[in-house]
Order: C-alpha cells, then sequence, then structure tokens
C-alpha cells in the first residue's frame, strides 16, 4: 500500500525511524512520526475502552502501549489489539511472537494504564477514526500541518467536514486545505459554499477574495474584499484576521483590472 | 554550549524576522488562525518565539538521539518529522518517556518494525482473524 503510494518503506528504513538503541526502544511519539513520515495519518484515541472497541469494530487495528514488568518494574510492550469478544470481554492482541493472544479485558486495562491509556490508530489520508471527536480532529491535523503532504491532509479535512456538515470551521479548513494542495477549484467551492451559508462570513470572504485575485483582477475579487474589510471594520475579530484582510484590500486597491471591468 | 544556544538563537530570530518564515499567501487566513485561536493567542512575537524554541528544541533532540546510539543522519530525518510539541516532550524528557519494545534489541527492533507496517497497512499478515 504505501509503495503503491510511492513511499519508500523497507524494515531497516522504520526501523532506522523509531528505534533508539541507548534505550532499547521506541519513543512513542517517533511512531507516531514515523507513521506521518509513511503519509499515513496518526489519530491517538481518547483511551477509553469504548473508543478502542469502536475502531477494531471499523476494522482499525489499534497500537497500545502496556506496561507487562513485574514486581514494580516498568517494562514497557507495544502490541496491536486485533480483535474483541465483548461476550467473553475479552482483547486479542497480537503481542511479540504471539499471533493471537486473548487476554481479559481488565487485565488488558491493568497494563493499559500505566501508560495513560495510549492508543493510536493510523488511518489511510481521508479516513477517520470511527469515534473521534471534532476537537480530536482538529489538534491531530492541525499538528500534521507541514509534516504530513497537502494533498493527505485535504484529504482528511474535507472527510472531517463531511462528517460534522454544519461545522463552518471544519469546511473553513477543509476549503484551505484544498488550495494549499493545489485543489483550487474545490477550494472555490468550499468558500462560495460557505458563504451560501452565511454571506457575511469573514474567513470565506477573505480567503476567496485572496484566491480570485491570484488569478485576476476581477471585479467580483474586489467586491469580496471589500466586504471582508467592511466586515471586520465593526467587529471585534482577532489581529492575525485583522492584518489578513487589510493585506487582501490592499492587493485588491492595487491590482489591475482587465479592460472593460472598471 | 549556552553561548552556542545563545548565538544560534540570535541568528535564528535574524532569520526569522528577515521574513524568511513568510507564508505564500499572507492575506489569506490560515485555518490555525481560525480554528486553533488558542494556538496563536500571543500574536506574532508570540509565534516567532515559539519558532526560535522548536529551533533549539530540534538541535538538541538531534544530539540526544545521536548520543543515545542513533545513526546521526537518520537522527535529523527523525527530529525533522516531529511536531513542535513533540519536540517539546522529547527535549524535555528524552529519557523519561516510556521506550516501548522489547527486552532483546535486535528482535525489538524486528519486532516494532512489523507492528508499524501492520498498522500503517503495509503488510497484513497477522489480521487473518
Amino acid at each position: 500500500m504505501l509503495g503503491a503510494a510511492g513511499v519508500a518503506a523497507s524494515p531497516d528504513d522504520l526501523a532506522g525511524q523509531v528505534y533508539i538503541p541507548a534505550r532499547r526502544g521506541s519513543l512513542q511519539v517517533e511512531l507516531v512520526a514515523a507513521t506521518r513520515r509513511a503519509g499515513q495519518v496518526p489519530w491517538l484515541l481518547d483511551g477509553s475502552l469504548a473508543a478502542l472497541t469502536a475502531e477494531l469494530a471499523a476494522g482499525h487495528p489499534v497500537l497500545v502501549l502496556q506496561d507487562v514488568g513485574r514486581f514494580g518494574i516498568r517494562r514497557w510492550h507495544y502490541a496491536v489489539v486485533i480483535g474483541a469478544d465483548p461476550g467473553e470481554d475479552t482483547l486479542l492482541l497480537r503481542s511479540g511472537r504471539e499471533r493471537r493472544l486473548p487476554v481479559a479485558a481488565d487485565r488488558f486495562v491493568a497494563g493499559w494504564q500505566p501508560g495513560g491509556n495510549w492508543a493510536l490508530v493510523v488511518l489511510a489520508p481521508g479516513t477517520l477514526p470511527a469515534m473521534v471527536d471534532r476537537d480530536r480532529v482538529v489538534a491531530t491535523l492541525t499538528e500534521a500541518e507541514g509534516l504530513l503532504p497537502a494533498g493527505a491532509l485535504a484529504a482528511t479535512w474535507q472527510a472531517a467536514a463531511a462528517r460534522w456538515p454544519a461545522d463552518g470551521e471544519l469546511a473553513f479548513a477543509a476549503a484551505n486545505a484544498a488550495r494549499a494542495a493545489g485543489d483550487l477549484a474545490a477550494a472555490e467551492a468550499g468558500y462560495r459554499a460557505m458563504l451560501a451559508q452565511d454571506p457575511g462570513n469573514l474567513l470565506a470572504l477573505n480567503n476567496l477574495a485572496d484566491l480570485l485575485l491570484d488569478t485576476g483582477c476581477t471585479a467580483e475579487a474586489r467586491a469580496l474584499a471589500a466586504r471582508a474589510a467592511a466586515a471586520a471594520a465593526g467587529r471585534d475579530v482577532p489581529g492575525s484576521w485583522r492584518s489578513a484582510v487589510a493585506d487582501t484590500a490592499a492587493r485588491a486597491e492595487a491590482c489591475d483590472p482587465p479592460v472593460g471591468d472598471r | 554550549m549556552h553561548l552556542q544556544r545563545s548565538l544560534a538563537a540570535v541568528t535564528l530570530a535574524a532569520f526569522l524576522t528577515a521574513g524568511i518564515q513568510a507564508p505564500a499567501a499572507a492575506a489569506a487566513i490560515a485555518t490555525r488562525d481560525a480554528v486553533a485561536p488558542s494556538a496563536t493567542a500571543g500574536g506574532e512575537r508570540a509565534d516567532q518565539l515559539a519558532r526560535v524554541r522548536a529551533a533549539l528544541d530540534r538541535d538538541d533532540v538531534r544530539a540526544a538521539l545521536v548520543a543515545r546510539g542513533v545513526d546521526p543522519g537518520a537522527a535529523a530525518g527523525r527530529v525533522a518529522a516531529l511536531s513542535d510539541q513533540q519536540l517539546a516532550d522529547l527535549a524535555t524528557q528524552l529519557d523519561e518517556l516510556p521506550a516501548g519494545g522489547s527486552a532483546l534489541a535486535v528482535v525489538g527492533i524486528v519486532f516494532l518494525v512489523l507492528l508499524i507496517l501492520e498498522v500503517t497497512g503495509v503488510i497484513d499478515i497477522f489480521k487473518k482473524i
């Protein structure tokens, strides 16, 4: 699958990305980073058993960190939860050399808690975890900005906007991500859909104006920039928005309108 | 060491304020400014300080990884793959964070690699439930 995506991943490469010889193991953050380097999206679950089993039900294996030490000595070990039997309260782990190790749920939880109930699913771009809240999606994807290919981020923001269709911020993020990925048509459609819902939306007005100004100094682009400036004028908005709106307005004023479009 | 760090900080600050980091579309409102306002609550200056901080962390963490036996060439790529928050975690507690694996180093490597490959969907030898 990675090979098909044009990513070279050999076992040696991966070991070199995560193993720390002096620690004789790998840190959680580096596993997360390695999945991003492979072009996949890492999702930390909320640490509940319900979230974990929801992923299993969706066919997503879950990487967990367990303390398998004894007598109070910590020994950390990664395992993959590959199945659950809710009737018998048993989880199925791929752990060490055990391909299918059934573990009672309460024993599993006892080994899972010392590491903060750490649980990771790794999904292809454009797929969301089965059970994830909106804020976690935002945090995961904003953290991954610059660390995942723009196309991967765009596909995943788009999935988030589709799951929470009433959430204007996600729609905005999806449109921005589409633009960053070079899909200008999708970005433009996204901003326009936001404006259809809310004609005074400052974010959509400004970014659509900025997008259109890239391709031409049209009357529409200048009108949008003016509307964004008007929307920002009467409101208490963050400084970063205000300066972006001012920059857009300045661009719109400085550009040369096409002949016959004054 | 301290002197080096200060020099690095000054150099970095100079680069950053020279506008090296200016985004391509400055007139567009960025997602992180719209959906995660807390991240930029401190404004532009805090943003730049965070960048300097992250760059210093990057150097520290890379050196720390090399000191712990990681190949220097690989270490650079590894720190580049970390987010600023992850770098900050590693810079302060590299030796306290759990390092999972196996008691046998070599088995541990191979095993972890298999786990990652499985989770990233490269192979699916374990999924035959």
